[in-house]
């Protein structure tokens, strides 16, 4: 469909734009937006000039102002405070945080937070250029403006900005050159080994150093992202318990009294499990932020997620769904995500089994994985995984160390619907929080969790979580389970059993989700970035590479291996 | 990165303190009347001085910021004569 009205251009835009083309189409087309220090600061810093507000005040005047002229030492400067101008003719507009007339002159102030750079011409390219914008848009409506004023916080300094010949044209070349690349429907490439990345807040979103690093090879990335999290989720399960909001904080209280609290800052996400409940306040605040509410009944099943407004990245869902609909595409992404899997599932025997567990074992996963890279069809492909799964769980129990536990384990290999042994138990519901976790992921990225490529879409199954989830089953899920029953962290008292089911008390469920927690949290190095980061952090890299590949940008997407 | 940050606010006007003390709480951990540890990234330290500034009076009340360096990985001793000073960590919390 035609565009026949086509969006105004921000002057802010232009600005990043001409400071990164990547920068300006990933937020003014794609809708990604990640605050960071700088920009906070920013805002804060803007807080006074976004006031609308009007004055008049004195200014010395230079005898440059007026030469010649026979002036008052002191004369009124009038000014406007946020001022907002479009024109459909330049197809701009602009929100000017103060205007200055000065009799029959007038310019645009533009505020920057940080200190006057020393530099040719007194300021960077792109504030010079964001400045101009201004100022055309001032002349369009009819004002005389031929210079702007950038004027810097952090050194309280003043720069004055010429309009002439070539920053005019640079300017109007540079708003074409932006409406161009964002009607191109292709993401600009990352610049190369810039410095300007290391400060610009949509590093982790943009990842410009891991996207040339996969398709051209050459040096390892630079560690952009931050290796661990600042906000966590918070899990209510305790059946009974409400959520409130009190201020900034989440309280939860079972009946009148309180079990505890989290401040709002701190979560990522409400995860309500079973019979509790969250008030509207809780509801509406979390959506404000952005932060999702995850519904499960108490065993783990995935009942619903609420969130706010889907995610502004139409062009990936875009290419996810066609992507879905090309069966030699999703063979192609299928057999990565099952040779993933059947790899580390070898790796996780191989390191925690010892001597219980036959080379031929090990062998028959290398071997299933080795098949499975070349499988011509989807049902080949499933056929090679089941093979890797049977002989992988035949001897999972060789890796627990707590009787009864072992001794108690199917051996032959998974039972599900209901589990009937503890352990199975237990990989049953770190499955299931598993892939909670992932259907949060890709909704955060921007991917539908709904469709996959590798797992059919069937009714209220999150498809693409699953696919995503594979190659982590071993290292996050599988290996907690081992782990939590190793440490003595879960005991036979924890679960309950009637009529040949077993499920988690409470109690139990509480310290498995607490070993979970801990494992995301755990740092590993990236087996090919090199960087350390936590799980958690690996999970949206993970879909955040699945996305750079369904949008063409690199030439596979191969899911983490550990070695 | 995080920084350990002690807030302490002298203001000078009731409403306004609850204001201050029910803001701050959203930010850190109440310490003692008039003090909180805040352990925040740099962003989340704009926020809180953004608020802040919203809500004070700039000529009667004042709010000091005592920077303790980086929390990551790091701890910090803070001693307690009488009462004990609780633990806080950043982490998931599962009820």
């Amino acid at each position: 469909m035609p565009d026949l009205d086509p969006p105004l251009v921000p002057a802010r835009m232009l600005n990043e734009f001409v400071y990164c083309p990547r920068l300006a189409i990933l937020e003014w087309v794609d809708g990604e937006f990640a605050p960071n220090a700088d920009t906070v600061e920013g805002a804060v810093r803007h807080a006074s000039v976004d006031r609308p507000g009007y004055r008049v005040r004195l200014r010395q005047r230079t005898p440059s102002d007026d030469p010649g002229a026979d002036q008052p030492a002191r004369a009124p400067i009038e000014q406007i405070r946020s001022v907002e101008l479009s024109d459909a003719g330049l197809g701009l507009i602009a929100k000017i945080d103060l205007v200055e007339i000065d009799r029959d002159r007038v310019q645009p102030v533009d505020t920057k937070k940080g200190k006057r750079p020393h530099v040719e011409r007194g300021a960077y390219e792109p504030e010079r250029v964001q400045v101009c914008a201004q100022g055309l848009l001032l002349r369009s409506h009819g004002y005389p403006c031929d210079s702007g004023i950038l004027y810097f916080a952090g050194s309280n300094e003043r720069v004055e900005v010429p309009f002439d010949d070539e920053l005019v044209a640079l300017t109007r070349s540079k708003l074409g050159e932006l409406r161009e690349a964002a009607g191109a429907g292709v993401l600009p490439p990352p610049l190369v080994d810039s410095p300007k990345c290391v400060r610009c807040s949509l590093a982790p979103i943009c990842l410009p150093d891991e996207t040339r690093f996969l398709r051209d090879a050459g040096s390892p990335p630079r560690q952009l992202l931050p290796a661990a999290d600042h906000t966590f989720p918070l899990y209510v399960q305790q059946p009974g318990a409400t959520v409130r909001k009190d201020g900034d904080l989440l309280v939860v209280f079972d009946k009148d009294e309180k079990l505890g609290e989290m401040r709002i800052r701190e979560v990522s996400q409400l995860v309500l499990m079973g019979r509790v409940s969250a008030t509207e306040a809780v509801y509406r605040e979390l959506l404000r932020l952005g932060k999702p509410i995850v519904h499960l009944s108490s065993g783990g099943w995935l009942a619903g997620v609420t969130d706010g407004l889907p995610h502004a990245n139409v062009r990936l869902r875009q290419e996810q769904y066609r992507t879905a609909d090309d069966a030699a595409k999703c063979l192609r992404i299928a057999r990565w995500i099952v040779v993933s899997k059947l790899t580390n599932q070898r790796v996780l025997l191989r390191r925690n089994g010892g001597d219980e567990i036959p080379e031929s074992t090990i062998e028959g996963i290398r071997h299933a994985a080795q098949a499975a890279q070349r499988a011509e069809t989807i049902d080949t492909l499933r056929g090679h995984e089941g093979n890797g799964g049977r002989l992988y769980f035949g001897h999972f129990a060789a890796l627990l160390r707590q009787s009864p536990f072992r001794e108690r384990f199917d051996l032959e290999g998974r039972n599900r619907r209901p589990p009937r042994d503890p352990v199975n138990g237990l990989l049953s519901f770190a499955y299931s929080m598993l892939s909670r976790e992932w259907v949060t992921t890709c909704r955060t990225v921007g991917l539908d969790p709904f469709l996959g490529f590798y797992h059919a879409p069937r009714y209220g199954r999150p498809s693409l979580a699953l696919d995503l989830m594979e190659a982590f089953r071993p290292i996050c899920a599988d290996s907690t389970v081992v782990r939590a029953i190793n440490n003595g962290e879960i005991g036979p008292t924890d679960f309950v059993e009637r009529m040949g089911s077993v499920n988690l008390t409470d109690g139990g469920r509480r310290k498995f989700l607490r070993s979970f927690e801990q494992r995301l949290a755990q740092e590993v190095v990236h087996p090919v970035f090199g960087y350390r980061l936590s799980y958690r952090r690996v999970f949206e890299v993970e879909a955040r590479l699945l996305s750079r590949y369904l949008l063409g940008e690199i030439p596979t997407y191969e899911p983490m291996t550990t070695r | 990165m995080r920084k350990l940050l002690i807030v302490t606010y002298d203001i000078s006007n009731p409403k306004r303190l609850r204001k201050v003390f029910k803001a701050m709480k959203g930010f850190g951990q109440h310490l003692q009347l008039s003090v909180f540890r805040c352990d925040l990234t740099d962003m989340e330290r704009f926020e809180m001085i953004g608020l802040l500034q919203g809500l004070i009076h700039h000529d009667e009340d004042q709010i000091l910021l005592i920077d303790l360096g980086a929390s990551d990985g790091r701890t910090h001793r803070v001693d307690s004569i009488g009462r004990v000073v609780p633990r806080e960590r950043r982490e998931p919390r599962i009820f």
